[in-house]
């Protein structure tokens, strides 16, 4: 089960008519490290030009450029980051963050821990665990050249996050996942409905564990970039249902998460998740969720 | 934390850290913050701010460092826009490139690499005295280390 024909069908069913998406290039300035105006007024002198996401408040879609963005000497200093838009959605999703102890369970190559300190304005802690440590050289270069100075990283598998015998306030699961066909050319050749089913039991660990280091009234975000149902709305149905866990509204452009998924109906707060479908964007999925019973 | 202080003396800078907030791990030297501090657990593979580390005995600086080292009172050498990106491509710098100069001007001495918004780009050796006109086609500055290193590493 596996092709293009056999996805794009899929999504039909879940109402959406497969269109073909390139994402612009974007970027998200470093407040901590810049003055958003300088950095607009300094990468335009470099003949970068930037367009507001209106969506983002500090991210901006590059218009035109005639030199990589990612070889410029603000760049290279921390002041901004190349990030795709919908990307940086799930970071800006947390109510308070500043000072707060701060969970990011899935985090290299580092561009959500670095918009997770520069939200926090490096007060409070991050804790960022990667089960790749190849990665993790790129995780510790994204800290050094962004200047974040409140993360401590640990070559660990987010779902054995419970061994670091920590609470934490805010938990971000950027979760792995399948991916989707506008942010790789060909999606449709090389992914199956089995990774798909695999990466949601992966997702699914990693959320039961995590949910456990969470405070009682902390804030759980878990995005994928998948537009696999399996790996979005059903991992929420199944975390509702399993992890005494409800969900929050998610404050950003997009569709409601599906409810009714291939005649299956699903817990009705499902729809207050996001679902972005490829546009100007990639595809993406944001979900709040947070421990019932606690302080909303 | 000695190698430390003593590289930031070379540079004429003095750099005072809490022994309870910088921690080494294997070569590495890190400063964490109170709240870090808090949470942090022995087996971290990075911590707060990575300050540098120790190879064959030489200290090798971040940029981190290098930036806390440039708010305070230090050799440094601001640079012009074209010499800037020059050095961030890894040249050297020559005395018409150099804009203004603070502490030591003399040959011998480490100073810090400044661009014209006062951001740290790395640092250098200065191999011929520096002259007050900031005028010359000799290179003057040696760079040791700049911030094109990050596009370096990935390569």
């Amino acid at each position: 089960m596996n092709g293009k024909e056999f996805f794009t069908n899929r999504y039909r069913q879940l109402g959406w008519e497969f269109q073909e998406a390139t994402p612009k290039q974007a970027i998200r300035i470093n407040t901590t490290n810049a003055k958003e105006e300088n950095i607009i007024e300094r990468l335009h002198a470099n003949g970068i030009e930037l367009e507001k996401i209106p969506f983002l408040e500090n991210g901006y879609w590059i218009r035109n450029a005639k030199v990589s963005a990612g070889a410029t000497a603000e760049y290279l200093l921390g002041l901004y980051s190349i990030q795709e838009a919908a990307a940086q959605i799930p970071a800006t999703q947390f109510t308070r963050i500043n000072g707060k102890t701060v969970l990011d369970a899935c985090a290299a190559p580092g561009g959500k821990t670095v918009q997770l300190a520069d939200q926090m304005n490096n007060t409070g802690a991050i804790t960022a665990l990667d089960v790749d440590k190849h990665r993790l050289k790129a995780l510790a270069n994204h800290l050094e050249r962004c200047r974040v100075s409140n993360t401590a990283v640990y070559n660990l598998d987010a779902r054995k996050a419970p061994q670091l015998n920590l609470k934490f306030d805010c938990i971000l699961i950027d979760a792995p996942c399948s991916g989707n066909y506008a942010a790789d050319k060909n999606w449709f050749q090389h992914r199956t409905l089995a990774d798909v089913e695999r990466n949601a039991k992966l997702q699914r660990d990693i959320i039961a564990q995590t949910a456990a280091c969470l405070n009682p009234d902390g804030e759980i975000i878990y995005s994928t970039c998948s537009l696999e149902p399996e790996e979005d709305e059903l991992n929420v149905d199944w975390a509702i249902k399993h992890l005494n866990l409800q969900t929050e509204t998610v404050d950003c452009p997009g569709e409601k998460g599906l409810t009714n998924v291939f005649e299956k109906r699903l817990d009705a707060s499902v729809e207050r998740c996001r679902r972005i479908w490829p546009g100007e964007t990639q595809g993406f999925f944001i979900c709040k969720l947070k421990k019932r019973g606690g302080t909303t | 934390m000695k190698s430390i202080i003593s590289f930031a003396a070379q540079l004429g800078a003095t750099i005072i850290l809490n022994p309870d907030f910088t921690v080494k791990k294997g070569n590495r030297y890190f400063l964490l913050n109170q709240n870090l501090r808090k949470v942090i657990r022995k087996n971290f593979y990075y911590a707060g701010t990575y300050l540098g580390k120790v190879k064959n005995g030489k200290f090798f600086p971040s940029f981190a460092l290098l930036a806390i080292l440039a708010e305070k009172k230090a050799n440094k050498v601001v640079v012009d826009r074209k010499t800037a990106w020059l050095f961030i491509c890894g040249r050297d710098i020559f005395q018409k490139g150099i804009t203004a100069v603070h502490g030591s001007r003399r040959k011998g001495a480490h100073a810090l690499v400044l661009n014209e918004f006062g951001e740290c780009l790395g640092f250098g050796r200065i191999i011929r005295t520096l002259n007050v006109e900031g005028k010359g086609n000799d290179v003057v500055v040696k760079n040791i280390s700049d911030v094109g290193d990050f596009l370096r590493r990935e390569v």
